[in-house]
């Protein structure tokens, strides 16, 4: 072979040139894009929360009364709110998280089939667990806001 | 091969959150159904610091709070170091995230032991 054959140069990794604009529009998106969005977006405020209740249950060093304090203050209704929508982002991470997980594991995909005309991609047979999986979410945030403002 | 294991890591704990999260819910939030209790019992400083001392619930809390971390930061290491602002700092990224991670596991773990020790 001759020495002056030059070698493929290997691809180089293509930037994300959308950035954060991307996660929210970069053409037709499908519904599982916007579940992707909102997924990071319970994401990014649940890692917060983690954080944040670290060091909010730390409190219980300082004693008794920095503690009964403390619970107190979270009975007004602007935490009850904010505490449902912890609750909501758990619910919904949650149950989406399943659904990226099954999928992950390549369940409920299909079975690899030739590209016959309807197309039925994947994502397409994907999606009544999907929908099964956010009608369960849809239920139990009904049911949390029942136990969260009405019990 | 070293992502593939954090990534598979990561996959671990997300099993874990929801079981974990699943009793952290029903003994916190529907304590009433779970464990008859009302919520400001269950939130209470003597009841919390009871649980506190059950061998059971220090495991489990240890366990949650290593899992939530874990998945929590990794997840925010691939969003941040995906950002165009981040190209070629992900090695910092990560470990800038690490040592967060360790700061709080620390810190949750000694309050988690405090209680559980705490006569």
């Amino acid at each position: 072979m001759s020495a002056n054959v030059k070698q493929a140069a290997a691809p180089k990794p293509r930037p994300n040139q959308l950035g954060l604009k991307g996660w929210v529009y970069a053409g037709r998106y499908s519904i599982e894009r916007y579940l992707y969005i909102l997924h990071r977006l319970s994401g990014l405020g649940l890692i917060a929360y983690l954080l944040l209740h670290i060091v909010e249950t730390g409190q219980r060093l300082a004693g008794e009364a920095a503690w009964t304090g403390l619970m107190a203050m979270f009975e007004a209704p602007l935490f009850k709110v904010l505490e449902y929508v912890v609750f909501a982002g758990f619910i919904f991470h949650g149950l989406n998280g399943i659904r990226l997980h099954f999928t992950e594991l390549g369940f409920f995909l299909g079975k690899p089939a030739q590209p016959i005309y309807p197309y039925r991609s994947s994502v397409k047979r994907h999606r009544p667990f999907t929908f099964v999986l956010m009608g369960l979410a849809a239920l139990l945030l009904i049911l949390g806001a029942s136990s969260f403002f009405f019990s | 091969m070293r992502e593939t294991r954090l990534w598979f890591l990561s996959l671990t704990c997300t099993s874990l959150i929801i079981v974990l999260l699943g009793l952290h819910f029903a003994i916190m939030h529907y304590a009433p159904v779970f464990t008859g209790q009302t919520i400001e019992e269950a939130r209470s400083f003597q009841v919390m610091l009871e649980r506190g001392r059950d061998v059971a619930q220090f495991v489990v809390y240890i366990l949650f709070l290593a899992a939530a971390l874990y998945h929590g930061l990794y997840s925010l290491r691939g969003i941040i170091i995906e950002l165009p602002v981040a190209r070629g700092r992900a090695r910092l990224v990560g470990r800038g995230l690490l040592l967060i991670g360790l700061v709080f596991f620390a810190y949750g773990t000694y309050v988690t032991w405090w209680t559980f020790a705490t006569k």
